[in-house]
């Protein structure tokens, strides 16, 4: 793929995440982690190549079938992208309220997961008022609150401290058990190592698969 | 979405935190829309809102109350009128007579219409001219009386154009002519109004056009991350839907408080003996108690427009992303 009429920044790439699986996406920065992973959640399209999602091509699917798809994903945004009009607690229920359950039926739940993160005291703060650690562990309780089929992270601990990041690896290795995928770009070798799990190397635009 | 939490929020208690801003913004402007509430343009909407329907209400009600007051002038119309055939060089009385009659007989509202004989003008004339003096050279105008339907009038506007483009010299005479050229002025009054209702609905529906517009490119990031959370733009449009409904109701009802207040002055000021207070000329205190709960509709209305435009704006912005 490429950005408007600049350099091809992935090229060479091609991979098959099995369903259930746990993957690290590893690379030096501006390798195109993050780009391969707007591919993933639909966020670009590819200039070439094929890319297929639960056997979907997703380079040709139409528009209003994007959001079936992109349920089954969910996405730790590098940057967090929170909503900073909404509480945290309305920030991690958004999956849910969008998939169109009710608050009734998703409260307690939600709630756990905030405690679990280490938000329960934060659940009425909004995010510009959270830390970026905060900021960071609100993203991946929003990304992982509707179970879905596949989880993409991108850099997922790199605000927080080495005790949050080995708790929130459990966290995502809790739902790789449940029956999520997962793909987790970083940079963090003490993290890869801890997990032992296979890592998709990008570098110069080619990917190769080790462990 | 926290229900529980904070729905129903003390106003009190956000009142002494905040200030006045705080409470104003509580009232007027705070949604609970997953969409963002767009700041100050939220108020500045409810604003705009209430001053649209302020106009429309007025509109509504100058309408109503002149339509009124014209039901009642044409009531009035009951009776007979007179045409008076005056001799022409173009045509002979008799064929003015009948080109006349011929023209009253396709009139609707026209119930039966006599040419008066000369015997009958003679009649008519002979206490002011004396018995005999009414001689044959005199130059007696031919006379027509017309009865017409008090309940179904005709248009004496359009007759008194068709009898003198059919008959030259001859005219319509009534002494309720004047009132005819009211009913005239107050028709198209009723028509300005309406006129009005229409303008000021047009430019409701721009405005919120273009608030939703600037209100989507405002929040680009959040619409962005709704979709690829999963949300269709169906989720979306409900969201900011939800927003202008609540603008549209709360600045519609702060119009209509407004308009009844207006109406409730003038007919106050009327003092009720002081002859009627008018709006443009037009009597206005006709609007009766059973014309406000058509007022009620306006902020109805309002938010019904709001809801409308906001959604189908909504939905052709979104289909332009990905
Ligand atoms: N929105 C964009 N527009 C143009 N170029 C971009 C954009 N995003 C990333 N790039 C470029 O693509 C390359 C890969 O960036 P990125 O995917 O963010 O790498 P990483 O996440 O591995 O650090 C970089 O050279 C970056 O400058
Ligand atoms: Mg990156």
């Amino acid at each position: 793929m490429r950005y408007g009429m600049g350099p091809e920044v992935l090229r060479d790439v091609s991979f098959h995440l099995a369903p259930g699986s746990f993957h690290f996406l590893t690379g030096p920065s501006g390798a195109g982690k993050t780009s391969l992973l707007k591919l993933m959640f639909m966020a670009s399209r590819p200039s070439r190549g094929l890319i297929t999602m639960f056997g979907r091509d997703i380079a040709t699917l139409p528009r209003d079938e994007l959001p079936d798809l992109r349920r089954r994903v969910g996405v730790v945004f590098q940057e967090f992208r929170l909503l900073d009009h909404l509480t945290t607690y309305e920030n991690v229920a958004l999956p849910l309220k969008i998939q169109g359950r009710t608050e009734a039926s998703y409260r307690a739940d939600v709630r756990e997961l905030l405690a679990w993160v280490g938000l329960g005291e934060r659940m009425q703060a909004r995010p510009p008022t959270l830390s970026g650690g905060e900021k960071q562990r609100a993203a991946i309780a929003r990304a992982v609150v509707a179970q879905p089929d596949l989880l993409l992270a991108d850099e997922p601990t790199g605000n927080v401290d080495p005790e949050m990041g080995k708790r929130l690896l459990r966290l995502f290795m809790e739902l790789n058990r449940l029956g999520t995928s997962i793909l987790i770009a970083t940079h963090d070798q003490a993290l890869v190592s801890e997990a032992g799990a296979p890592e998709l190397v990008l570098k110069g635009g080619r990917l190769t698969v080790r462990g | 979405m926290a229900e529980s939490d904070d729905t129903a929020p003390d106003l009190d208690a956000v009142s002494e935190r905040k200030g006045l801003r705080a409470l104003v913004n509580t009232l007027l402007v705070e949604t609970r829309s997953v969409m963002p509430a767009a700041g100050a343009t939220g108020l500045s909407l409810v604003l705009v809102i209430a001053a649209m329907c302020f106009l429309a209400s007025l509109a509504l009600g100058a309408a109503l109350s002149v339509a009124h007051v014209t039901a009642g002038w044409t009531s009035d119309l009951s009776g007979a009128i007179t045409i008076e055939v005056k001799q022409s060089n173009e045509m002979s009385s008799d064929e003015q007579v009948r080109a006349i009659l011929y023209i009253l007989s396709d009139t609707k509202g026209v119930k039966s219409a006599r040419a008066l004989t000369k015997e009958d003008v003679t009649a008519l004339l002979e206490p002011w001219l004396g018995a005999g003096n009414v001689t044959d050279d005199l130059p007696l105008p031919h006379l027509i009386d017309v009865r017409i339907d008090a309940n179904a009038p005709p248009d004496l506007i359009a007759l008194s154009d068709a009898i003198s483009m059919a008959a030259p010299g001859a005219v319509l005479d009534t002494h309720r002519q004047w009132q005819a050229q009211l009913l005239h002025a107050a028709r198209a009054a009723e028509f300005l109004a309406y006129a009005v209702l229409l303008v000021v609905t047009a430019t409701t529906i721009a405005i919120i056009t273009f608030a939703t517009r600037a209100g989507l490119s405002a929040n680009r990031e959040v619409v962005e991350v709704l979709h690829l959370t999963g949300a269709r733009d169906k989720f979306i449009a409900a969201e900011v839907q939800r927003h202008f409904l609540h603008l549209g109701f709360r600045g519609g009802l702060i119009g209509l408080v407004l308009s009844v207040a207006t109406f409730l002055l003038l007919g106050l000021q009327s003092g009720g003996t002081a002859g009627e207070p008018s709006l443009f000329m037009l009597p206005v205190s006709g609007l009766r108690l059973g014309d406000y709960p058509a007022l009620i509709g306006v902020p109805v209305a309002a938010a019904l427009v709001a809801v409308l435009t906001a959604r189908i704006t909504v939905m052709r912005t979104l289909h332009r992303l990905l």
